[in-house]
C-alpha cells in the first residue's frame, strides 16, 4: 500500500468540490477591505443573535464535517506511513503512539458520522460547501513529530475553539443535539491534543533541535489554522480562543497566549491580504 | 417588463448579469409582480443579505453572497440565484398586495417574525417548484422559535400555508 499520499489524491465523489488555502485567500471579499468596512456588523463572532446564525452555524458545521474527515485521514497516514521502532529518526515512531493514532482515527471516524447526521439536523448536504484541503496538507510532513505538532497541537487544538464555539451556539439556541454532540467531541479532542504534547516531549526528550523545529512547525500552523483571522480572541473573528479547554488539553499560559497573538497576526494579515488581492484586480 | 441588473460586469466576483436577469425575469412572471425590477448587486462583500425598495420600480440590493455558488467561491449559482431573489420579491408582493400593512419594515422585523415569515415565503418557493432543501428552514425557524413540538407545528402550517395576513403570520409565530 502506498506511503506519503499527496493531498491532491485523497478520495472523494462527485458530491465535493476542494480548494486550497491559497484559493480560500485570494477572495478579495474576504477581508476587512476599506470599502466594506462601515457595511459589517460590529462582531462577526457565531451567535444565535446574528441575522445569519442558521446559515453560518450550517456552513461552520460542514467546515467540521470535512475537517473531521482530513483528521481521520491524517491519523490513519501515521499510522501507515512509519515503520515501528524508537521513533528517535524521523522515519520510525513507537507502537504505543500508533495505537494512539489508531485510537485518534477511531474517535474521528466517529465524528465524521456524528457530523454528517448534525448537518442533516441543520438542513445541509455533504459537499454543499466548498472543502478546504490545508488540514491534510499539514498531515504530510515527513517527520512524525512535525506531523504531531501540526496536527495533534495546532489541527486538534483548532477544532477544541471550534467546538466550544458551536457548543456555546448550541447552548444559546437551545438546540439539544449540538450541545450535546459538540460537548462529546470536544472531549475527544482535549485527548487528541493531549496525546500530541505527551508524544512530542518524550520523541524529542533527547533532541532539542528537532521539538525546536517540531513547534516552530506548530507556530506557522497555528497561523494557518487562524484561517487568516477565523480563529483569534478578536471579535472580528467568528471563533473565539477556547482558553479554559486549551489549558485541560496541557497548553501552557505562555503557549496561549503566543497562539493568541498569532492568530490576531493572522487576522491582520489576511486584510492586507485582501486589498492586495483587490488592488491586483484593479492592476 | 425586463429586469434590470447593476453591475454589467464584476471585478470581485465571477457572476453574470444576464443569468441574474432571465432568472429574476421568470420569477416576476410566476409571481404576478406588477412593475419593473432593478437588481444592485454589492460584489464587495461575501455576506448573503437581501432587501428591497418599494416604489413604482422594485429595486433589489443583494449582497453577492445571497447569488453565490457555496461549492465554488466567488461562482454564481442559478438555483441560490432563484431562491434568494425568489424570497425578496415575494415578500415585496405581499406588501404590495395588502394585508401586510402593519408588518414593520424589514430591517425592524426581530428574527423572529423574519424567521416566520421566510417559512411562509419558502414553502410558497417550494410550491412553485424551486429547489428547496425544507429542514434549512425548519432549523432557522427552530432557532428563533424553539426546539419544541409547538414550534415544529407552527413551522408545518406557516409552510404550507398560503393568502396569509401580517396579523395572522404573526399570531402563528406568537402562539409558540
Amino acid at each position: 500500500m502506498r506511503k506519503f499520499f499527496p493531498v491532491e489524491e485523497l478520495a472523494r465523489d462527485s458530491r465535493f468540490s476542494q480548494i486550497n488555502m491559497r484559493q480560500a485567500q485570494a477572495d478579495p471579499r474576504s477581508g476587512l477591505v476599506n470599502e466594506t468596512v462601515g457595511k459589517r456588523p460590529k462582531t462577526n463572532r457565531l451567535t444565535p443573535d446574528r441575522a445569519d446564525a442558521s446559515d453560518a452555524a450550517r456552513s461552520l458545521m460542514h467546515g467540521i464535517f470535512v475537517g473531521e474527515i482530513q483528521a481521520l485521514e491524517g491519523a490513519g497516514r501515521t499510522c501507515h506511513d512509519f515503520e515501528t521502532g524508537s521513533g528517535q529518526s524521523t522515519d520510525t515512531v513507537p507502537f504505543a503512539l500508533k495505537l494512539d493514532m489508531a485510537r485518534q482515527a477511531w474517535d474521528e471516524a466517529r465524528h465524521v458520522e456524528i457530523s454528517v447526521k448534525l448537518s442533516d439536523w441543520m438542513g445541509s448536504e455533504i459537499g454543499q460547501y466548498a472543502e478546504n484541503t490545508v488540514l491534510f496538507e499539514v498531515a504530510c510532513s515527513n517527520d512524525p513529530v512535525l506531523r504531531l505538532a501540526g496536527v495533534n497541537r495546532a489541527l486538534e487544538g483548532l477544532a477544541i475553539d471550534v467546538f466550544t464555539t458551536m457548543k456555546e451556539f448550541g447552548d444559546l439556541a437551545g438546540d439539544p443535539y449540538l450541545e450535546f454532540c459538540e460537548d462529546w467531541m470536544l472531549a475527544d479532542e482535549v485527548t487528541h491534543v493531549k496525546m500530541g504534547s505527551d508524544w512530542l516531549r518524550r520523541i524529542t526528550e533527547h533532541d532539542p533541535e528537532r521539538r525546536k523545529k517540531a513547534l516552530e512547525f506548530q507556530s506557522v500552523v497555528d497561523k494557518i489554522f487562524s484561517f487568516g483571522g477565523t480563529r483569534s480572541d478578536s471579535t472580528e473573528s467568528p471563533i473565539g480562543l477556547a482558553r479554559r479547554f486549551r489549558e485541560l488539553a496541557g497548553f501552557t499560559d505562555t503557549e496561549v497566549e503566543q497562539i493568541a497573538e498569532v492568530s490576531l497576526a493572522a487576522l491582520e494579515d489576511r486584510k492586507a491580504f485582501a486589498t492586495a488581492s483587490l488592488q491586483a484586480t484593479d492592476g | 417588463m425586463s429586469t434590470t441588473v447593476a453591475p454589467q460586469t464584476f471585478r470581485f466576483v465571477k457572476f453574470d448579469a444576464a443569468l441574474t436577469a432571465r432568472v429574476a425575469d421568470g420569477l416576476v412572471v410566476a409571481l404576478g409582480i406588477d412593475r419593473p425590477v432593478c437588481i444592485e448587486i454589492d460584489e464587495t462583500t461575501p455576506l448573503a443579505r437581501l432587501r428591497a425598495d418599494i416604489g413604482d420600480t422594485i429595486t433589489i440590493y443583494a449582497e453577492s453572497g445571497a447569488l453565490e455558488d457555496s461549492k465554488r467561491p466567488r461562482e454564481q449559482s442559478e438555483t441560490a440565484t432563484a431562491i434568494n431573489l425568489g424570497r425578496i420579491l415575494l415578500r415585496t408582493r405581499d406588501r404590495l398586495l395588502g394585508g401586510f400593512g402593519g408588518a414593520p419594515p424589514d430591517d425592524q422585523l426581530a428574527l423572529r417574525q423574519m424567521a416566520a415569515w421566510e417559512t411562509y415565503t419558502v414553502g410558497r418557493l417550494a410550491r412553485l417548484g424551486l429547489t428547496i432543501n425544507q429542514q434549512r428552514w425548519r432549523y432557522n425557524f427552530r432557532n428563533r422559535h424553539g426546539f419544541t413540538d409547538a414550534a415544529d407545528a407552527a413551522f408545518d402550517e406557516l409552510w404550507s400555508a398560503g393568502g396569509l395576513t401580517w396579523g395572522e403570520l404573526e399570531a402563528i409565530s406568537s402562539a409558540v
